[in-house]
């Protein structure tokens, strides 16, 4: 009897538990679009005999089952903290380090000195033309390895670096690794994100300022304002259970009067754009996320112009420029499908312009081009 | 359509089972075929064909080897079954010029046994269409066995009876199979996935055998799990299926390996080809080439590569030995040393099993015995090492039957606490397994990496 009456518990219990998401997922209404993962969700695929016979028809459905599933944040979130208790050490390519940061993984494996000898020679065509001046900033497994877990592997960029200062020069190269490392115990990274902060742009900025003789403006650190407090970035979307929040801080203009062309079709007057920080990609308060080209026209019509080819990490960074410059050009070679050299032709004043490349060591063997 | 994905869970088996439970009796064989090709034509939808294809043509040889009992043509028909069964297999197993049917290598194996069986005279003819297609389609073992012999569901499939201590049984089997799946073989497959990619050159000796001793655990808690899912759902049906692992990695000699790993692959061999070549009944010599021909065809069962002829018959090297005489001085060897040396030849195995070509095979196996310059610890061994640990124990303790022993103490001592504990695990846990595992299904859709990157 007693038999029985267990069996029934077991049957009902599994069973609702089966009909009881089958039938909420089923009313559960459709999502279009995951900000955690940042991409559209599959939706409901049309039916024809011919997706049908092909296989297409039942993958598709499979997936959008999959996407559309029930609390489906919910559901990844007990997955990530079961790996957490079971130890795992990096989660969706992200380690978890120490004293609530999260780290982008780097393996070694996947950066060959073949492709740091092709990106430089690129570069070194580039600098050799343009007589530009390069920045290359580690990514934070390379400055924040206390931080790492216990015997974490990460891509040495040291290696790169080198080849880099040999190949262009002390002249164009400016250290940023060496002006980080000195700064290595404070805020320089995000603990969530996967760039660099304000202050980390900041002390990247005062390498340069020595590399190129430009004065150092002024810039008071007390003067920084936090514009938010509960910045969680890309890594937190890897790693979606942990509760740590940045603060994205800006060191005020020095100067205010800007205008600012998007793309050769929007224009505002500032850098940083505050809709961003309602969003999960607070980041994109700097320069309006990611555009192909940025104008920028500062006040300061003395100045001569600069043309910088970047990757995000260089959003936080130019605003301090500004003050160095009458004209800003702001190059993504990712999203710009022109060529850059014909760009940069076209965009020379008589006097010459200064060119600036500045990625993070990462994203420079990934995805700069010249 | 496999069982762990949300497509099955909360969709298939919610609707199939309101279905199934709710038609009468003589409707359920029909609504289980149905449900059945629905399952199957789901991810084949054109080879849901050949499959109907192979049941009708071994449903008809069997009426008529049946009907033509004692007389020579029943020869005949039972070669054409055994010929069209093969040359499917082989035609899409080993030409390689089409996608591989899912399943191939199981119906045709149950279709022959059925045929030969009814030659033989063990087993009645089946003329029921219908039935003989729920035995060849039935869903829980269609995809990945185990491979049911027809005798062993024959009479499940005119009238099985289920009560609910069955079907409560069904459910907590099918539980036990897909965390066995979802929550160890996919984890330590992630494992063993990241060492096999990455430079086997640079490996050192302690990730090389973590590397191996990973793919082991993969390889068994998925297809054992799976087996475990196959099982409980015939349970829930009414059907005893045939058990296909009894704990192989206790195994204390190869020969028990066998009686342990895949039981209804090792004993369809047995029956259709080992004891029909004579088996251990013509002397040692003959015993010999039969284990031969018996493992040759286990290992190339598997797959087209000449790597699974080399597993089938890396195993028969250890048969024979043990044959000839070293299976007794394991036997009195204390067990530490008999199962080291089952584990040895079982992973070493494995390595021929898992990577394709002689190269890599060969610089793994180079990589174990330290040939490679890494040394004995590195970091990354290290670090994976820490990363795995607790996953890689579970895994060793639940592949033994340590826990199941211990279950079954606390059931069986007559004592309050012990019963209470008892109660309470059988009560708690099959739920909790679930919920898991469903957010590990649910979760592996998550994907991340295309978030706004720069």
């Amino acid at each position: 009897m007693d038999e029985k009456k267990n069996a029934v518990f077991t049957i009902s219990l599994l069973a609702t538990i089966l009909l009881l998401f089958t039938i909420a997922d089923l009313v559960d209404g459709e999502r279009i679009y995951s900000e955690m993962e940042n991409r559209m969700l599959a939706r409901k695929p049309k039916f024809s005999k011919e997706s049908l016979l092909s296989g297409e028809y039942s993958e598709d459905y499979e997936e959008y089952v999959s996407d559309q599933f029930v609390s489906r944040d919910k559901w990844v979130e007990i997955k990530t903290r079961l790996d957490i208790l079971l130890q795992k050490k990096d989660i969706n390519g992200v380690y978890l380090g120490a004293d609530n940061y999260l780290i982008e993984q780097h393996l070694p494996e996947d950066y060959t000195e073949q492709m740091e000898q092709d990106k430089v020679a690129m570069l070194k065509k580039l600098v050799d033309e343009w007589d530009a001046q390069v920045m290359l900033v580690p990514t934070a497994d390379n400055i924040l390895t206390d931080k790492l877990p216990a015997y974490a592997d990460y891509y040495d960029e040291t290696r790169l670096l080198e080849l880099v200062r040999a190949s262009v020069g002390t002249d164009h190269y400016v250290d940023v690794y060496h002006a980080l490392e000195d700064h290595r115990e404070e805020e320089i990274y995000y603990r969530t994100d996967h760039h660099w902060t304000t202050l980390g742009a900041y002390y990247g900025y005062l390498a340069w300022t020595e590399t190129t003789g430009q004065r150092a403006r002024l810039y008071n650190m007390e003067n920084m304002t936090t514009v938010s407090d509960d910045f969680q970035g890309t890594l937190h979307s890897r790693v979606p259970v942990v509760r740590t929040t940045d603060p994205i801080q800006v060191l005020p203009m020095v100067s205010s009067e800007l205008h600012v062309t998007y793309d050769q079709q929007t224009t505002a007057d500032t850098l940083f754009e505050e809709k961003y920080l309602s969003t999960k990609n607070q980041y994109g308060y700097f320069l309006d996320d990611n555009h192909a080209i940025v104008e920028i026209q500062t006040r300061y019509v003395t100045g001569g112009t600069l043309f910088v080819i970047k990757d995000s990490y260089a959003n936080c960074l130019i605003p301090l420029l500004v003050p160095h410059y009458g004209k800003i050009y702001v190059v993504d070679p990712r999203y710009y499908n022109g060529s850059l050299s014909a760009l940069m032709e076209s965009v020379e004043s008589e006097k010459g312009m200064d060119v600036l490349v500045l990625y993070n060591c990462v994203h420079f063997l990934e995805e700069f081009r010249y | 359509m496999v069982f762990s994905s949300a497509i099955f869970l909360f969709r298939f088996l919610p609707i199939f089972l309101i279905c199934y439970f709710l038609v009468p009796r003589r409707v359920k064989n029909f609504i289980l075929f149905l449900g059945s090709l629905i399952f199957y034509a789901w991810g084949e939808p054109i080879y849901v064909l050949l499959m109907l294809f192979s049941t009708v043509v071994d449903y008809c040889l069997g009426r008529l080897i049946d009907a033509n009992r004692d007389k020579a043509v029943s020869k005949v028909f039972l070669a054409m079954s055994v010929l069209t069964n093969l040359s499917l297999l082989c035609v899409f197993k080993y030409l390689e010029f089409l996608p591989l049917p899912i399943g191939i290598s199981f119906y045709t194996f149950q279709t022959m046994s059925y045929t030969i069986d009814v030659y033989r005279g063990e087993t009645k003819v089946q003329r029921n269409l219908l039935d003989f297609g729920v035995y060849v389609a039935m869903f829980p073992q269609l995809i990945a066995g185990p491979i049911v012999k027809y005798k062993q569901v024959e009479q499940d499939l005119h009238e099985r009876p289920v009560d609910l201590p069955q079907i409560s049984y069904g459910t907590k089997r099918f539980v036990t199979g897909l965390a066995k799946k979802v929550l160890i073989a996919n984890n330590v497959g992630e494992l063993w996935s990241m060492i096999s990619a990455s430079n086997i050159e640079s490996l050192s000796v302690l990730t090389a055998w973590m590397g191996i001793i990973a793919f082991a655990f993969q390889i068994y808690f998925d297809f054992s799990g799976y087996s475990d899912m196959a099982i409980g759902l015939g349970a829930i049906l009414g059907f005893h299926l045939p058990e296909n692992f009894k704990y192989p990695y206790i195994a204390t000699s190869i020969t028990d390996f066998w009686r342990r790993w895949h039981i209804s692959l090792g004993s369809w061999f047995r029956d259709y080809v080992y004891i029909p070549l004579g088996g251990n009944r013509k002397g040692l010599k003959i015993q010999i080439v039969n284990i031969l021909i018996v493992w040759m065809l286990t290992g190339i069962w598997h797959g087209a590569g000449l790597n699974f002829l080399f597993w089938g018959l890396w195993f028969a090297g250890f048969l024979i030995l043990e044959k000839m005489g070293f299976g007794r001085v394991l036997e009195a060897m204390p067990v530490f040393f008999s199962r080291l040396y089952t584990w040895l030849v079982v992973l070493l195995g494995w390595v021929c099993f898992s990577l394709e070509t002689p190269g890599a095979i060969l610089s793994y196996l180079g990589a174990m015995f330290g040939v490679n310059s890494t040394g004995v610890f590195d970091r990354q061994g290290l670090y994976l090492g820490r990363e795995y640990l607790i996953l890689l124990l579970i895994a060793a303790v639940t592949s033994t039957p340590l826990i199941m022993g211990l279950v079954r103490k606390l059931k069986n001592v007559r004592m309050g606490w012990s019963l209470a504990i008892y109660r309470l695990g059988e009560k708690l846990i099959p739920p909790i397994l679930l919920l898991v595992s469903v957010a590990y299904v649910v979760a592996a859709s998550y994907n991340p990496f295309l978030y706004f990157r720069f």
